[in-house]
């Protein structure tokens, strides 16, 4: 079987913390596998403890968040007030932004260092989907304090799939009745409209989420005996109390009340939402989903398309250049949000028509890249032209 | 030639129990997606998942005559929407924030969709109070009746109208969507921004002093 012996093959070389790289041990970027999985437990010791006192209901969750923050565990430690709920909560949500941020800039290394390629496409597809959960547990979990901010993001994302309805309305007859895309909203939000159905299920989306990925990841390691956390003691401490740190200088903001009869204005989402927000502006409704969904689908195929042999970015432009417009937008247009400089008659357009100018001059020079490989193979390789793999080797 | 004929036995044994697996799998599974989506009876949820969606409104007072006498004045009242649903009482509330309005001008309701909840009478009217619902129809946020159009332009993503438009708006504080209330052809027309449509409208009747909300345009989420 050939498909069996693909995956045999990648298995055993997934490398889900950075657990083969040893000739890296000493380059920061490749202490990210260690550090996700850090921040991820924490992420979930500091949940759990939150859970204690959460309350998952519309009328009371809000307030008591508030208790948490400011009653709960306040205690004097030589004329000091520690507020050590505010302090849980604090870590609860800066940990697991770290874990995001670990998340992007893995990825990232991954896609500049060719390290999707050939042993590694499997260990890619998981981190990738990895990504994929995260966000998900962070939208869940983001409902979850009940204030505007969290209830109109989660109202707007939800009404996203409603227009995938689109897609099979065409079909005479039967696509009127097939309402998947309404589906999808009413299974999430339990009803027609954002309730107590919905932050109940919320609730368990987002614990779940992280319970289910814990268990996956201990089985892995147990059976595959490798390391999760190739850090010593010293930057494990650091980064708790950098965590600690944040946490007391910043502590996590209440916002207001959500109120289902005023949406705020501007209404924004948490950071590493805030470009996808922008795009939302730009688009017509149904690529609002189809958009990011697409982006999923290719980011995880990446391995699949790139054919190129050489892990070098310069070897692979067109992948080079994507990866670059990919991050340009993403920080572009959390700018463009969070400033609310935003002017949606003028800026689409310009946006899309830069889009397809950088990606036709990076295929060109895909294309010019292939063809001197082509010819420098043709050719008997004088010792000026090899090729950049060759060097590094 | 004999494990031949074992072969083709084993696997009509094989189908043979398959089919009743399958069955009770599927048996399993339409109580499962009626659990996921309450609003559903068992079976109907494969072919036509969200018919008894359909909410019951709650006829509301909007607002009286005299609030609204002058042109651009505005009311803004809550509908109550009722879905079928297991909870305790059958019954799930929603509610629909909604704008009352009174136009400069007479214009054509856009009750078209009138016919389809059974009152056809209704197609055609023309008046120039209108009731839209908040509820954007883009993705659902609550948008704003802005009186002043200047206000739009400034924090709703910079829309500048063309002179016949520069009366009140409606603006979208979540993806700011603009629309114009008073526009002749299609009131609620969708100036700027990523809505596909217009915001719905409610039927409404006029009691004596006061405008009565009856039923608003099915569709979309509230
Ligand atoms: S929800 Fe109103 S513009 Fe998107």
């Amino acid at each position: 079987m050939a498909i069996a012996d693909w995956i045999r093959e990648r298995k055993a070389h997934l490398d889900l913390f950075d657990e083969t790289k040893t000739q890296y041990q000493y380059n920061p970027l490749y202490l990210l596998g260690p550090m996700l999985y850090y921040f991820y437990l924490l992420t979930v010791v500091s949940g759990v403890i939150l859970m204690l006192w959460y309350e998952p209901t519309t009328s009371g969750a809000y307030d008591s968040i508030v208790r948490i923050s400011r009653e709960i565990g306040r205690v004097t430690v030589g004329g000091v007030v520690v507020p050590l709920g505010s302090l849980v909560r604090g870590i609860h949500k800066y940990a697991a932004d770290a874990v995001f941020l670990c998340f992007i800039l893995r990825i990232y290394r991954m896609y500049f260092a060719g390290e999707y390629k050939r042993p590694g496409e499997l260990s890619w597809m998981l981190f990738f989907l990895g990504l994929v959960l995260t966000m998900i547990s962070g939208v869940t979990g983001y409902l979850l304090i009940w204030n505007q901010r969290s209830f109109w993001a989660a109202k707007t994302i939800l009404t996203v799939p409603v227009y995938l309805d689109e897609l099979t309305a065409w079909i005479p007859r039967v696509g009127e009745q097939l309402k998947f895309g309404s589906m999808i909203a009413y299974i999430f939000l339990g009803g027609s409209a954002i309730g107590q159905a919905t932050i109940t299920r919320f609730y368990a989306i987002h614990f779940g989420i992280s319970i289910v990925l814990l268990l996956l990841i201990e089985v892995y390691v147990y059976r595959t005996r490798r390391a999760r956390l190739k850090m010593s003691w010293f930057p494990m401490l650091l980064l708790f109390l950098m965590v600690l740190f944040v946490a007391w200088a910043l502590p996590a903001e209440m916002g207001r009340r959500a109120d289902p009869n005023r949406t705020p204005l501007p209404i924004l989402s948490d950071w590493y939402f805030l470009a996808l927000y922008q795009y939302v502006k730009y688009t017509p409704p149904l690529w609002a989903g189809l958009g990011p969904g697409l982006l999923i689908g290719v980011g995880m195929l990446v391995p699949f398309l790139d054919r190129s042999k050489s892990r070098h970015p310069l070897d692979r432009p067109l992948f080079l250049v994507l990866g670059l417009l990919a991050l340009a937008y993403f920080l572009g247009f959390t700018a463009l949000i969070m400033w609310n400089i935003a002017q949606i008659e003028r800026e689409p357009p310009i946006v899309l028509l830069a889009t397809v100018l950088i990606m036709g001059g990076g295929f060109l020079w895909h294309l010019r890249r292939r063809w001197q490989e082509a010819r420098a193979v043709a050719a008997p390789p004088p010792a000026a032209v090899r090729t950049r793999q060759e060097e590094r080797a | 030639m004999g494990t031949q004929e074992h072969l083709q036995r084993r696997r009509f044994l094989r189908l043979v129990t398959g089919v009743p697996v399958l069955g009770a799998a599927l048996s399993f599974l339409s109580p499962l997606l009626r659990l996921l989506k309450p609003n559903d009876r068992p079976f109907e949820v494969f072919y036509n998942p969200t018919r008894r969606d359909i909410p019951l409104g709650e006829v509301t007072v909007a607002a009286s005559l005299r609030e609204v006498a002058r042109p651009w004045d505005f009311k803004y009242f809550v509908f109550t929407q009722k879905y079928p649903q297991y909870t305790p009482t059958g019954l799930r509330q929603a509610s629909v924030p909604a704008v009352v309005l009174r136009l400069p001008q007479k214009i054509r309701l856009p009750w078209d969709w009138a016919g389809q909840i059974g009152k056809p009478q209704l197609v055609g009217r023309e008046s120039d109070i209108i009731i839209f619902s908040r509820i954007c129809p883009h993705l659902g946020c609550i948008f704003n009746f802005v009186p002043n159009w200047q206000e739009v332009t400034a924090g709703y993503g910079g829309y500048v109208p063309p002179p016949p438009r520069r009366h009140a708006l409606i603006a979208c504080p979540c993806h700011l969507s603009i629309f114009d209330p008073a526009d002749p052809q299609q009131p609620g027309r969708v100036l700027s921004g990523p809505a596909p449509r217009p915001p719905r409208t409610f039927l409404y009747e006029i009691r004596g002093e006061q405008i009565v909300a009856t039923d608003v345009e099915p569709g979309g989420i509230a």
